[in-house]
Formats: C-alpha cells, sequence, structure tokens
C-alpha cells in the first residue's frame, strides 16, 4: 500500500459514488464543481474523513502541513516529532524541518 | 531592566494570531464570538492543560475589544457566589456597549470542571441558567469534559476542542523568547524542553524560563535537571512499553508515568505474559514476580501508597526477565477475566434468577443453591425430564434448558 499525499486547500478524487460523496460531505469536506476539487471545510471529523478518502483510493493518505515561517506546504514524514504529536498527518500549520533548524529568526517571520 | 514577571506572563498573547497551534479552534471561537446570533449562547474550550485556551479568550477579548469578567478556581463558585457575579453580568447590557470601542463583556468561567464538591454547591446549574438568560457571551474553559456532572453543561454550549501543541511550534515560541531574552539557545536544549512539555506550552516557557533566565548561553546540559511529566499513557501504550523495555528502571518508568488503573492492569499483564515468554522458566518467574506484586498491591490498598514502588518494581521485573527475547506481539486487552464476566454476564444473570427461586422454596441462601443444591437439580433433571421437582420450585422451561446446558461458570 502506497502514501499519498493530498494538499488540503485542494485535491482531486477519482469518481466517487453518490453514498461516499454524501459521507465525504457530511465529514465536513467541500467539492468545488467548476474545478471538479474537494477541500476541507470543517475539520470536527477530519479522521473519519481521512480514513474515507483512504477508502476511495485504497491507499494510505496523508495531508500537507503549510509552514508558519516559510508558508511552504511539506509532509509530516519530514518531520522527527510524529512520535509525541497528537494531531499528525492532520492538515494544520506547524513548521518545517528547515525552518526549524535554519538560523532565520522566528520574531521577524513568525507572529 | 530585570522584571519579576514570569515568562508566561510576559509573552502571553495579545492578538489572536499571536496564540500558536489550534487554528481550528480559534477560528470556531472568532466566528462564534462575531456571530449575532448562536446557536448554542455558551461555548466550552476543552483539552489538555496549556494549550492556550484562556490565552485565546483574552487575546480575542483584546481583539475585539471586549471586557471580561472572569471566575476561576481561585474563586468560590457556589450557586450564590456564580449568580451574585454572573446575572448582573449577563442580564444588563453594559453602557460601554454603546461606544464605538467597546463591544461590551464576556463572561468567562475558566476551569469549570473543577466546580464541584460541598463549597461549590449547585455551581454547574448556576452556571447553565446564566448561559440560557444570558445577553452577553459566556465562554468556558475545562481540561476534562467527560465527567458525568459536566453532561448538562455539555448539552447547553458549543464545544471547541484544543490539542497539545506540536513541538516545533514549541520549539519556535521558546526560540522566539530566548532571542527576546538575549539568550543563546543550543536547539537541542530547546527541542528536550519542548520534548518534555509533552504539547503543553505553558510549561515548555516555566522550564525555559527556570533553567535559562539571567543566563547567556543555554545548553543541552542544562536541561538535565529538568523534571519529567506524567503523560496520560493508556493501557496499552504501558504494557507495550513496559514489555519492550530493556532495564528494569525503564519499565518502572513507563508505569510510574501511566495513568492506567493498578487492578485492571495487573490482569492484563498477567495475560499476555505467556505471550511474551515463549521459554517455560522464563514464565515462571514472570509469573513469580507478579504475584509478589499482586501482594504488594494489596498491601498498597487506599492508604499505604508508599508501598507502590515495590508493586511498581516486581512488575518491571516481570516485564524485564529476558529482554533480549523480546519480540512484538499482538497484546491482549482488555483482562480476560473482565470480558469473560462481560461475556457470561447474561448467563449469570438466569443462574441467579433460578438460584433465587431455589432459595425461596428450600429456605436456603442462595450461595448454598448454587453450590450445594443445582448440581443435584441438574442430575435429576437430566435424568427425567419431566420431574416433579421442576413444577415444584416452580421453573420455566426456558430454565430447565438453561441448567440442562449448564457448565461451570
Amino acid at each position: 500500500m502506497k502514501v499519498i499525499i493530498l494538499n488540503n486547500k485542494e485535491f482531486i478524487l477519482p469518481r466517487v459514488e453518490r453514498e461516499n460523496f454524501i459521507r465525504l460531505m457530511k465529514l465536513g469536506l467541500e467539492y468545488n464543481r467548476d474545478k471538479g476539487t474537494f477541500s476541507i471545510n470543517n475539520f470536527d471529523n477530519i479522521k473519519e474523513a481521512i480514513d474515507t478518502i483512504s477508502d476511495i483510493l485504497n491507499d494510505e493518505v496523508q495531508f500537507l502541513q503549510n509552514c508558519l515561517m516559510c508558508h511552504k506546504d511539506f509532509p509530516c514524514s519530514d518531520c522527527k516529532y510524529t512520535d509525541f504529536c497528537e494531531t499528525k498527518n492532520l492538515p494544520f500549520k506547524c513548521v518545517c524541518p528547515q525552518c526549524l533548524t535554519g538560523k532565520k529568526s522566528p520574531q521577524k517571520t513568525l507572529f | 531592566m530585570k522584571t519579576n514577571l514570569l515568562w508566561v506572563e510576559k509573552y502571553r498573547p495579545k492578538k489572536i494570531s499571536d496564540v500558536v497551534g489550534n487554528e481550528l479552534a480559534k477560528t470556531e471561537l472568532i466566528n462564534w464570538l462575531q456571530s449575532k446570533r448562536h446557536k448554542k449562547k455558551g461555548v466550552l474550550l476543552y483539552g489538555p492543560a496549556g494549550v492556550g485556551k484562556t490565552a485565546l479568550v483574552n487575546a480575542a477579548s483584546n481583539q475585539f475589544n471586549f471586557s471580561i469578567i472572569e471566575m476561576n478556581a481561585s474563586d468560590t463558585r457556589t450557586e450564590k457566589a456564580i449568580n451574585k457575579i454572573g446575572k448582573p453580568a449577563t442580564s444588563f447590557i453594559a453602557l460601554d456597549t454603546f461606544s464605538s470601542e467597546r463591544r461590551g463583556n464576556i463572561l468567562f468561567l475558566d476551569e469549570v470542571d473543577g466546580v464541584f464538591g460541598r463549597q461549590d454547591r449547585g455551581g454547574i446549574k448556576a452556571i447553565i441558567n446564566i448561559i440560557k438568560e444570558s445577553l452577553i457571551p459566556v465562554v468556558m474553559a475545562a481540561n476534562d469534559v467527560d465527567q458525568q456532572k459536566l453532561r448538562p453543561l455539555k448539552k447547553v454550549c458549543q464545544m471547541i476542542r484544543f490539542q497539545q501543541i506540536r513541538i516545533p511550534l514549541i520549539i519556535t515560541t521558546l526560540r522566539k523568547i530566548c532571542v527576546a531574552e538575549n539568550i543563546q539557545a543550543e536547539f537541542e536544549a530547546l527541542e528536550r524542553i519542548a520534548q518534555n512539555s509533552l504539547g503543553d506550552m505553558r510549561s515548555a516557557i516555566n522550564d525555559l524560563q527556570s533553567i535559562g533566565e539571567g543566563k547567556q548561553f543555554l545548553k543541552l546540559q542544562d536541561t538535565a535537571f529538568l523534571t519529567v511529566r506524567n503523560k496520560d499513557v493508556g493501557m496499552y501504550d504501558t504494557l507495550k512499553g513496559m514489555f519492550s523495555s530493556e532495564t528494569i528502571g525503564d519499565s518502572a518508568m513507563v508505569l510510574n508515568r501511566s495513568n492506567v488503573n493498578y487492578d485492571d492492569f495487573l490482569l492484563s499483564f498477567s495475560d499476555n505474559l505467556p505471550l511474551r515468554y515463549r521459554n517455560p522458566t522464563d514464565l515462571a518467574t514472570a509469573y513469580d514476580l507478579v504475584s509478589r506484586a499482586d501482594m504488594f498491591r494489596g498491601r498498597v490498598g487506599t492508604d499505604n501508597w508508599h508501598l507502590l514502588r515495590y508493586f511498581f518494581n516486581f512488575l518491571a521485573e516481570a516485564a524485564t526477565v529476558s529482554p533480549k527475547s523480546y519480540k512484538s506481539f499482538d497484546l491482549i486487552y482488555p483482562p480476560m477475566r473482565i470480558m469473560k464476566l462481560f461475556w457470561t454476564k447474561g448467563k449469570r444473570t438466569n443462574l441467579e434468577n433460578i438460584c433465587a427461586k431455589i432459595s425461596l422454596r428450600c429456605h436456603v441462601s442462595q450461595n448454598t443453591a448454587k453450590t450445594d443444591m443445582i448440581p443435584y437439580i441438574k442430575m435429576m433433571i437430566k435424568k427425567q425430564k419431566s420431574s416433579s421437582i421442576i413444577s415444584w420450585l416452580k421453573l420455566e422451561p426456558n430454565d430447565v434448558d438453561f441448567l440442562l446446558k449448564l457448565n461451570d461458570l
């Protein structure tokens, strides 16, 4: 089973059956008809939503994280603290490993 | 200029964007505060300590020009006390609402899960009444919302969940503080503090202040004296952690950090020993140590907690009889004894009903009926299905079938 990395802002799924589509909508996803893309609108049931997407794609799914400092997207697999993380693979803000260990002062870029 | 302020106060977020992590919770609270018609009149922020619940409320009120009326655990929160402060605050709209700068008041009740006992009698009921009648936003915060007493409160509140802060976010915040305090900190030192905090930003900042204040350099060795924090480690992780430990010390530490019920843990631990040790000699040694641990668990009771270390040590020793032989295995959990009781509940209830009928007829206790009479009645029924004893004991056909199929429970 391979790992599929999705960007929570916009991702495309193969044709989704009616039941699964309804389920995804109930779980807090949003569908853009014009572009044919899904995005996550509500994070309350994010774990169930990820499981459903995994079932649809038949592969493990991970979402990209967005770096608070450089605003780039990166996967959780790049992070060495996942064992301590309660929200791993969930698409929230974080700090990428490059910014974390970099010399750039957080004073100027963060907060 | 050196100030005596705690760094958690000094660097308390002033704006919502300063609150680190939990963006989802932030968005939900902002939306709730900004909307004029709330589906639910109160909002309950919940999650572990030090993740920014109080900080977010303070920052949001700052940003949206609300004045906070706060009651926390240090106040007496009886029905009378809450009504005295909460009722006037929530029943009248403040005059400054009409000025362009202020938007009115927020009633903030911190640590509502701590409202309990005789000293806070009627507190939750008063809070619910205030929420129902309030004209101003009522925000509450709690660590543990699974308590029975908070159920009615949860029904009238919008629940907003906070999660632990991610380690990279904690490290970045600590770096920011170090820059502001002119401390040159090693990355590894900040990493250690962040990992030790277990996602609790407040404790991470307190730890940084305790070892870094007044210093120019902060090195990894300075963090050696940090106390290890207890994390809510569940049964599964405790079992796995203990069995995979290489030394007795490591194994004991895993148990020490866990929040398991020791009696249930002892049962589960015993269930898993045959899977952990394939060698009969190791298994026998482990069981011997578990029996000693059990003995000390009994001695601990509810008073002699100083003996708990012996319980920990014997179990840790049992988990590390032959550390090198460890191979990952599927843990049995919950305890088999508890599961067996669960599975046989229906059967036991049937048996108890039959015993009740026998005890009534034969003037014996239910226990005597179960141990001394049931085996003979079963034999009699087996020999002759239409035995007169059935009608004399007023047993139903279901009871007869049950007795015929009955094995030892």
